[in-house]
């Protein structure tokens, strides 16, 4: 019998959270939050956390009174270690297939094939692998499709039973189904709260009651995307990859390529249109970004020898600018091997926020240039330490507008050699 | 008479140790007759590293290791991928804490050994009830 492909669901439980522990074993068991930028509100919940009744989105300053009595730890945003963590689970996960799809900084799609043993022992080696060569948990779903696998993760993550892998087809169709008579509606991919009370008015409620509605009724009230939900949920795949997505706290760009790419100046090319791309779509949003991640991927084919290098860079400072984005992607070239078949790469902007309010470099910028000051300035900040030369209103050691309150960060134990994580030897 | 130090690495958290050194000395003025023969710079990655995704690198504090050559602010190369074996060198979590020693499984049990005569041994029932967070592979001693 010949099998059909099947869709791996792959994804870090509380993923900037789990980050933290792994670096901080004192974090482990306790009640964690971290918080989104300027420190504003909850992002991130260790199930400690949640267990406290702690909302996603709460504001900082409504826990911080209650912190101290509920053992609350609250930490900054990290982005340099997240972009870090979030390109070695990614090369982690190549290595167990070669048809991978980035799809968020904490979780990807990967395309797999073989028996229910086989995928299930698969699931269960890819979480091992993640949890012990990285730190971080992950959970995994695997089904026909790329919205039951989501499905699936998601049982796997909140059902003990599972042990963290769940298999849409060695699941019995009972259990199956009292699960998604028991989720609501609003729990699936892609469908968000206006659409649910919509929805409800129709009387969908559940992730059940979605599945045995008529997609052609669905799609005429709704749209095409829904009904691609709906279909998907029977288990005909039919959402397809890479779309370009733009969330809440990052921006991925990534294609495949028609023909391979095998050569660093073709992908050189390539990476630097998609920054271009890129810095317009932030642009376009009024957004800068100050983590970039660079990505390849060789083409899926078995006899092809493999490979996907990755890099993250940190950016000098929030940005947008296509010069920047550009000569950050490219730091990805060194780390990819001529004579290899590439079938896509991609960008991932991290750590975005509003575009503030920017000294005018710009408007100096070519004269500037012509006079050789940015390698200059670059040159001082290296020597005596960054903050301590800059442009106008760059100059000023505090209070830019731009610099991004992070109090309670933890060190960049990854990216940054003054950082590194401690080891008592005592 | 000079040595031509290559580019800086940018600070991108990709190479932690490329170091960018011409291994040939370059008299000014007429080509190198050694140009011929360059063919490519010492990558400490690739001899350092065995696996980027697994490898990680921690500061030590202390000096209850200075038996094993790693002194208070040395660099460790740790490798979370390798098998903890009697013998290595292990951070293990203690009390929270990421805690470096010589890991010992012996008949009797499992024991975490300092290399300094000042610390006492720490003894574990089981290595299944000891978190080893890695394997020091390397340890980069500051001379």
């Amino acid at each position: 019998m010949r099998r059909m492909p099947q869709i791996a669901h792959v994804d870090v439980n509380c993923f900037y959270a789990s980050a933290e522990r792994a670096f901080d074993p004192s974090l482990q068991g306790r009640p964690l939050v971290v918080l989104s930028n300027n420190d504003g509100c909850a992002v991130t919940r260790s199930p400690e956390a949640k267990a406290l009744g702690i909302a996603t989105g709460e504001p900082w300053f409504k826990l911080a009174p209650r912190a101290k009595e509920w053992g609350l730890v609250a930490k900054s945003s990290n982005y340099e270690l997240y972009g870090d963590i979030s390109a070695r689970v990614m090369e982690l996960l190549g290595r167990y297939s070669a048809w991978l799809e980035v799809y968020s900084i904490d979780e990807a799609f990967l395309g797999v094939k073989g028996g229910p043993g086989e995928l299930l022992a698969l699931g269960y080696r890819v979480k091992e692998a993640v949890r012990r060569h990285v730190g971080v948990p992950v959970c995994v779903g695997i089904a026909p499709t790329k919205t039951l696998a989501k499905l699936c993760n998601k049982w796997a993550k909140n059902n003990p039973a599972f042990g963290g892998v769940c298999l849409w087809e060695s699941v019995p169709a009972e259990v199956r189904e009292g699960l998604m008579a028991r989720l609501p509606v609003d729990e699936i991919w892609g469908i968000a709260g206006r659409l649910t009370k919509r929805l409800n008015v129709l009387g969908i409620f559940t992730v059940k009651d979605l599945v045995g509605a008529d997609p052609v009724l669905i799609r005429d009230r709704f749209s095409v995307v829904l009904m691609r939900t709906v279909l998907e949920l029977r288990g005909t795949s039919c959402i397809p990859m890479e779309e370009e997505r733009i969330g809440r706290d990052q921006l991925i760009f990534s294609r495949s390529f028609a023909t391979p790419v095998t050569t660093a100046a073709g992908l050189r090319e390539v990476l630097s249109i998609y920054a271009q791309q890129a810095s317009a779509r932030l642009a376009k949003h009024g957004l800068q970004a100050k983590i970039l991640t660079a990505f390849a991927a060789t083409s899926p084919f078995r006899d092809n020898e493999q490979a996907h290098p990755s890099v993250c860079v940190s950016l000098p400072m929030p940005t947008a600018d296509p010069l920047l984005l550009t000569k950050a992607a490219h730091a990805l070239l060194p780390h990819v091997r001529e004579g290899l078949k590439y079938a896509k790469a991609g960008l991932m902007l991290t750590d975005l926020r509003p575009t503030g309010n920017q000294p005018p470099l710009e408007l100096f910028e070519n004269r500037h240039e012509e006079r050789g000051i940015g390698p200059l300035l670059e040159d001082v900040s290296r020597r005596f330490g960054r903050g301590t030369i800059g442009l106008g209103h760059a100059g000023i050691k505090s209070g830019l507008d731009w610099t991004m309150k992070r109090d309670m960060r933890s060190p960049r134990y990854t990216t940054h050699w003054d950082e590194l994580p401690l080891v008592k030897a005592a | 008479m000079g040595v031509i130090i290559g580019p800086r690495v940018i600070d991108a958290g990709a190479s932690l140790f490329s170091v960018l050194i011409s291994p040939v000395a370059v008299a000014a003025g007429f080509p190198s007759p050694a140009q011929d023969y360059f063919d490519g710079r010492i990558d400490l990655n690739a001899h350092l590293i065995k696996d980027i995704t697994s490898t990680f690198v921690v500061r030590v504090t202390g000096d209850s290791m200075e038996g094993a050559g790693i002194s208070d602010g040395d660099e460790l190369i740790v490798n979370r991928a390798l098998e903890p074996r009697d013998g290595c060198v292990v951070i293990a979590v203690l009390d929270g804490e990421l805690t470096v020693k010589r890991l010992r499984l012996t008949s009797t049990g499992v024991v975490l050994q300092a290399e300094n005569p000042k610390y006492p041994d720490i003894r574990v029932p089981a290595l299944s009830e000891l978190t080893i967070w890695g394997v020091a592979t390397r340890c980069l001693h500051h001379v």
